[in-house]
C-alpha cells in the first residue's frame, strides 16, 4: 500500500528534523556526568524491583531507598554518649534513648496528632504547613507566606472537601479521586506522619547521627544534637528544571547544601518530659544561605476530632 | 573509583551517548512542557544509571528507556494534578506555554492540528511508530499491551490521522479559495483557520 501524503507529512514533522533538535542534544552534554556525580549508586539500590513500572513508583521509591549503605556506615561510627534520662532508672546510650522515645511516640501518635512543618531561609519564614490527623481524618493547611490558611486537603469520614477562590466550601467526593502515587493522597500523608512519628524516619536519622551530644533542659525535655547525612532526612530525590534535587518529608525541596545526600547537616531531636519526641530540626548553610527544616509534633494521641465544614456545596460538574 | 565502578560508568556513558537523542525526542513530544521534558530526560537517565544492570542491550534499551520515560512523564502529570488539584477541579485550564510558530496552512501546522484531534492513546501509538520507528511489538512493550493490540491501535490511529489530515487540508484549500488569504476569523471561523490559530498559540513543547 503506498504511503499516504498524510503519513509522509507526519514523518517529515518528526522533531528530529527540527534545526533546534541538535541544540537540544548539545544542552544535555554534561548530564551523564552530573548524574554520576550527584547520585552514587548504593548497595541498597540493587535490591529494587526489576520492573521499571513498579520501580518507578515515586511513592515507593524514596522512602525505601534511604541510602542504606550510608545508614549502615554512619551507624557504625555513631557516637554513643552515656546519658541518664529522667525516669529511665539507668544508663543508656543517647541513640537508644531516642529510639525508645520514638517508640513511645509511635504509640501515642497512632490515633491522632498534629505535625507542624516549617522551613526558614536566611532567618525568614520560607514555608509553613500544619498536618492534623485523627484516625483516617486529615486536615492539611498551608500557612506559608502568601498562602495563609490555604487548605491543601481536608478529609472527614471519607469525604474530601476544598474551597473555591471565594472561600466557599465544596464537597469534592472521595479521596480515591486523587491519583495514587503522587505522594499526597490522604493515605500518603498519614503514611508520612506515621513513618515520622513511629520511628521509621526518626530511627534512621538517629542511627545516622554522629557526634551526638545531649542537653538537659529545665522543663524536663532533652535535646539530642548531632550531624546527619542529608540523604537520611531528605530521602526523596529527583530533578527539577534540570537540576538534581532532594525532597524533605511533606514535599519541601532541600536547597543548597542539603541537596547533596552526603552533606552533613546539623540535626536535633527534642524529647519532651513526657518521653515523646516533640521536635525534629535540621539546619545547614550559613549567612544568606542558612536554612532550617523543623517538624514539631504536638497533641499526639490527643488531637481533637477534625470537623467537616458547614454548608459545603456539591462540586459543580464541569460541562463537557 | 574501583574498576567495577569505572566499567559501570563507561557502560552508562555509552548508553547515554547512544540513546539520549531518542529520549530527548520522545520526552519532547510526550511531556507537557519543555521544562517537564528536560526533567524527564534527567530522571530517565538517573533511573537508568541506578538500574544499569536491568537495561537490556541493543535496540531493546531504547524500548526500556521509552517505557521508563513514559512512566516518569505520567508521574509528572499526576504530580501537577496533585499540586493544583483544586484549581484543576475548578476548570482552570493549563497555560499553553510559549508559541512554536508554524506557517499558516503549512503541512506541519496541519500535521500538528490533526494530531491534536486524535485521542491521546491513538496519538501515542502513531508517534511511537512514525517518529520513533518502533514495531507494534515494541510499542506494546512501551505502553503495556500485547503486540496484536498495539498493531490494531496503530492501524486505527493511522486511519484516523489520515482522515483528520485530509479533512483539514481540504478545508484549508477551500478557505483559501473563498478568502484568497488566511484572514483572521474569530466567530464562525472554519476548522482550518482555527487549528492554524491553535497551532500558533501552542508550543511544540508542550506538543500534545
Amino acid at each position: 500500500m503506498p504511503t499516504s501524503n498524510a503519513l509522509r507529512e507526519l514523518r517529515r514533522a518528526n522533531p528530529r528534523s527540527d534545526p533546534d533538535f541538535d541544540r537540544s542534544l548539545e544542552a544535555t552534554d554534561d548530564l551523564a556526568n552530573r548524574i554520576v556525580r550527584s547520585s552514587p549508586v548504593l548497595p541498597g539500590d540493587a535490591t529494587r524491583p526489576r520492573s521499571p513500572g513498579r520501580a518507578l513508583g515515586m511513592r515507593g521509591r524514596a522512602p525505601v531507598r534511604v541510602g542504606s549503605a550510608v545508614l549502615v556506615a554512619a551507624a557504625i561510627v555513631a557516637a554513643f554518649v552515656i546519658v541518664g534520662r529522667p525516669g529511665a532508672g539507668g544508663i543508656k546510650s543517647a541513640s537508644a534513648a531516642v529510639v525508645q522515645a520514638a517508640e513511645a511516640t509511635a504509640d501515642s501518635a497512632s490515633s491522632s496528632g498534629t505535625a507542624t512543618v516549617a522551613m526558614t531561609h536566611d532567618g525568614e519564614a520560607w514555608t509553613h504547613k500544619t498536618v492534623q490527623w485523627d484516625g483516617t481524618d486529615l486536615d492539611v493547611v498551608d500557612s506559608s507566606q502568601g498562602r495563609q490558611g490555604n487548605r491543601e486537603l481536608l478529609v472527614v469520614d471519607g469525604v474530601m472537601y476544598g474551597q473555591d477562590p471565594n472561600g466557599r466550601w465544596l464537597t469534592l467526593g472521595s479521596p480515591d479521586s486523587i491519583d495514587p502515587g503522587t505522594g499526597t493522597t490522604p493515605d500518603d500523608y498519614l503514611a508520612i506522619t506515621h513513618a515520622d512519628v513511629s520511628g521509621a524516619t526518626l530511627s534512621q536519622i538517629v542511627a545516622g547521627m554522629t557526634d551526638l551530644t545531649t542537653e538537659q533542659r529545665d522543663d524536663g525535655s532533652t535535646v539530642y544534637r548531632g550531624s546527619v547525612p542529608a540523604g537520611l532526612v531528605a530521602t526523596k530525590d529527583g530533578f527539577k528544571e534540570g537540576e538534581s534535587i532532594r525532597v524533605f518529608p511533606f514535599g519541601y525541596v532541600a536547597h543548597d547544601q542539603a541537596a547533596d545526600p552526603a552533606a552533613l547537616l546539623d540535626a536535633s531531636i527534642t524529647v519532651g518530659s513526657d518521653g515523646l519526641i516533640s521536635e525534629l530540626a535540621v539546619r545547614w548553610g550559613e549567612g544568606g544561605s542558612a536554612w532550617t527544616y523543623t517538624v514539631t509534633y504536638t497533641n499526639l494521641g490527643s488531637t481533637g476530632p477534625i470537623k467537616a465544614p458547614d454548608n459545603a456545596q456539591p462540586f459543580p460538574r464541569r460541562s463537557p | 573509583m574501583n574498576e567495577t565502578d569505572a566499567e559501570r560508568q563507561r557502560r552508562f556513558n555509552e548508553l547515554f551517548r547512544a540513546r539520549r537523542g531518542d529520549v530527548v525526542a520522545f520526552c519532547g513530544w510526550r511531556a507537557d512542557t519543555a521544562s517537564d521534558a528536560q526533567d524527564a530526560l534527567a530522571e530517565v537517565f538517573l533511573i537508568a544509571w541506578r538500574r544499569l544492570d536491568e537495561v537490556p542491550d541493543g535496540d531493546a534499551a531504547r524500548v526500556w528507556l521509552y517505557a521508563t520515560a513514559r512512566r516518569v512523564i505520567a508521574n509528572q502529570r499526576r504530580s501537577r494534578r496533585r499540586r493544583s488539584a483544586l484549581r484543576d477541579r475548578l476548570a482552570i485550564q493549563p497555560d499553553g506555554g510559549s508559541a512554536e510558530v508554524f506557517a499558516p496552512g503549512s503541512p506541519e501546522a496541519i500535521v500538528h492540528a490533526a494530531l491534536r484531534r486524535l485521542r491521546p492513546a491513538d496519538r501515542e501509538v502513531l508517534l511511537l511508530a512514525e517518529w520513533e520507528n518502533l514495531t507494534p511489538a515494541q510499542i506494546g512493550e512501551v505502553v503495556g499491551c500485547l503486540a496484536v493490540t498495539a498493531r490494531g491501535r496503530l492501524h486505527r490511529a493511522r486511519f484516523r490521522f489520515r482522515v483528520e489530515f485530509e479533512e483539514l487540508q481540504s478545508r484549508g484549500r477551500a478557505a483559501r479559495g473563498a478568502h484568497g488569504t488566511h484572514g483572521a476569523q474569530t466567530e464562525g471561523e472554519d476548522d482550518h483557520a482555527h487549528v492554524e490559530r491553535t497551532s500558533r498559540a501552542q508550543a511544540r513543547q508542550p506538543a500534545f
